[in-house]
């Protein structure tokens, strides 16, 4: 279960203060899927990054299977983001150094797998999001869906319960942005908590739940 | 491990132009240090060695010597000669007298430095290892005879002098029966600009009984410097003096030759390590720029995992590889620019030398690259481990 209590974020700008979130108290339960929509600049990807572990808040709490995450330290958030949490970025984010089965086995790098062993699950994973074929590709030798794929076969790696996804549709075309959604969903079918930002309403609409966000608030 | 490597690997391909010019930066700064040090060990040992074949030797001069100063005090007397002679463990005696004098050859008049001595002694201490190039040495009574080195015979007069051409020395004629080889470094000074004549005949033209110089060969190396010490109390007993002679064995020049060249090679690793500081600024460079670039890179490892200490070990495993192999280049560049350096310098100075490649040298050599490439990388390498994982997500 995921859980903010008066999560508030403020970034100072020159003199002025701007609230990208404030006071949000907010309760994912396990399994859900959420669809979190709302204007540009209305705190979307500052909420996700809080939730996620990427950043930490000026003041509040995000509270992860009970655990206040303000507390800890940057190692232990990022054991946090390492097992319980997989990221997919809108730019998809790939190391572009690295071919496909690399970047997906990346996290499990760093997890301290084995090589063998990481390099089997790496491409169970790839497979399972239809690239088989494309595991030595580097990034640039493939589509923004493929890209897409392969960072979501990463998020995927260390099987994670929490799958966050900020916009990870609004780079690609309708029908890709559509099997992007389809694999979500089958994740959330799987037991996984989704977590998606979208402008797409169509696909807000797939999602079980959504929040509205404005000026860094939240909206039922 | 493997993995890292692997990692690290790619990122130095990445930007291949960069680190193979970070690697040559380093890998100058050691091919100048594994260059000049290996030059020095060659020429010291070149020189050493010389010297060492004359280690049961003693040299006397009647003055002071205090560093590289030599201050004449006066000259020996026969007397002096024959106690040293009577001293316990001296095997054989050579006294000397030189002295600077008008020599005239074709209406051609200089001065030069004329020798005399005992002739088989002084056989014995030049002839055989300089040689002769035309001619025979010396004998006992060639009292009108001179034996002249290679310069005197090239380059002091407007024909080159051969066997059986006259000089006249200070107004008396002289034939001359040999001519020496070209000697080498050691011996150049000593004898390539010199005339060398009997004892006798030395006296004679120098208008002078003194002696000037006594070279004493021992039976046991292990006693030339108690027997040194004996020489110059002797002497200095003779002449009523705490500090008239100097007696040098072959030991203590080589001790000061061994300071010498320590010396010189510390400076000319100080001139490589300029070398090295320019490199370490190279790689620290390229390790920033490699850093900002990839801020966003390093954003994405922390969001799926990395913690702050694979991120650093990630860096600094990038700066050693490279200082690493800069070293090794360097270490290789270093042992080709040595042996073109000796070739040079022995055909310049006349010295016959190779460089000597110490293995401590190459090892030493590639740790200061090792050394120098974690030092100058962990800045960067901090300096990434400490970026937010936010990084990864921000200018969308
Ligand atoms: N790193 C930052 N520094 C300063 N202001 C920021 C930063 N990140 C976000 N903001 C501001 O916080 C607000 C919320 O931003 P964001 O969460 O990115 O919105 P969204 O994802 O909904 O478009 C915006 O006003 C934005 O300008
Ligand atoms: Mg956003």
């Amino acid at each position: 279960m995921i859980r903010t209590e008066h999560l508030t974020k403020i970034y100072r700008m020159g003199g002025a203060e701007v609230y990208a979130l404030h006071d949000v108290n907010l309760e994912i339960q396990d399994g859900e899927f959420v669809a979190i929509v709302g204007p540009s600049g209305s705190g979307k990807s500052t909420l996700l990054n809080m939730i996620g572990c990427l950043d930490k808040p000026t003041s509040g709490s995000v509270f992860i299977d009970g655990v206040d995450t303000a507390w800890l330290s940057d190692n232990e958030l990022a054991e946090i983001r390492r097992e319980k949490i997989g990221f997919v970025f809108q730019q998809y984010n790939l190391v572009h150094t690295l071919n496909a089965l690399e970047n997906v086995a990346l996290p499990l790098f760093f997890a301290g797998m084995k090589r063998e062993m990481r390099m089997e699950m790496a491409k169970e994973k790839l497979e399972s999001v239809g690239l088989g074929d494309r595991l030595y590709h580097k990034p640039s030798e493939l589509s923004g869906g493929q890209q897409q794929r392969v960072a979501i076969a990463r998020a995927l790696a260390n099987d994670p319960e929490i799958i966050i996804g900020d916009e990870p549709t609004g780079n690609v075309d309708t029908t890709t942005g559509n099997a992007i959604m389809d694999m979500l969903e089958g994740l959330n079918k799987e037991g996984r908590t989704v977590i998606v930002v979208t402008h797409n309403i169509e696909i807000a609409a797939r999602a079980g739940i959504r929040k509205r966000m404005r000026d860094g608030r939240v909206r039922d | 491990m493997r993995d890292k490597f692997l990692l690290a690997y790619r990122s130095i391909r990445e930007r291949r132009t960069r680190s193979i010019l970070t690697v040559l930066g380093i890998a100058v700064g050691i091919a100048a240090i594994v260059s000049l040090m290996s030059v020095g060990y060659g020429m010291e040992e070149s020189i050493t060695g010389e010297l060492t074949t004359f280690a049961d030797l003693i040299s006397v001069v009647p003055g002071k010597i205090s560093g590289a100063t030599y201050v004449e005090q006066g000259s020996f007397t026969d007397r002096d000669v024959k106690d040293v002679q009577r001293i316990s463990g001296v095997k054989d005696v050579l006294a000397m007298t030189y002295g600077a004098t008008v020599v005239e050859y074709k209406e051609k008049k200089r001065p030069i430095m004329v020798f005399g001595g005992d002739t088989k002694e002084l056989g014995s201490f030049y002839v055989e290892p300089v040689g002769l190039k035309e001619g025979r040495w010396l004998r006992e009574n060639d009292y009108k005879a001179c034996v002249i080195g290679n310069r005197v015979a090239t380059d002091f007069f407007h024909k080159e002098i051969h066997v059986n051409d006259k000089l006249i020395i200070n107004g008396e004629k002289f034939i001359v029966i040999g001519v020496f080889e070209k000697a080498s470094t050691l011996y150049a000074t000593d004898v390539d600009p010199h005339i060398f004549l009997t004892l006798r005949a030395a006296k004679g033209v120098l208008q002078t009984d003194e002696v000037k110089y006594i070279m004493v060969r021992v039976y046991d190396i292990n006693e030339a410097a108690a027997i040194a010490e004996q020489i110059e109390e002797t002497i200095n007993d003779n002449h009523g003096l705490d500090e008239f002679a100097s007696a040098l064995t072959m030991g203590s020049m080589l001790e000061q030759i061994g300071t010498v060249f320590s010396i010189l090679r510390g400076v000319l690793v100080s001139i490589a390590a300029i070398a090295l500081v320019v490199a370490s600024i190279g790689i620290m460079n390229t390790m920033l720029m490699s850093v900002m670039e990839r801020t966003h890179e390093i954003g994405v490892m922390k969001a799926i995992g990395a913690k702050s200490r694979d991120v650093l070990s990630l860096f600094l495993l990038e700066s050693s590889i490279v200082s690493l192999v800069g070293g090794v280049v360097g270490c290789v560049l270093g042992v080709i620019l040595a042996r073109i350096i000796s070739i040079a310098a022995s055909s310049a100075l006349g010295i016959e030398f190779g460089a000597v490649i110490k293995p401590a040298v190459l090892i030493g050599g590639i740790a200061i690259a090792i050394a120098v490439g974690v030092l100058s990388g962990f800045y960067p390498a901090r300096k990434a481990s400490r970026m937010s994982p936010v990084e990864a997500v921000r200018y969308e």
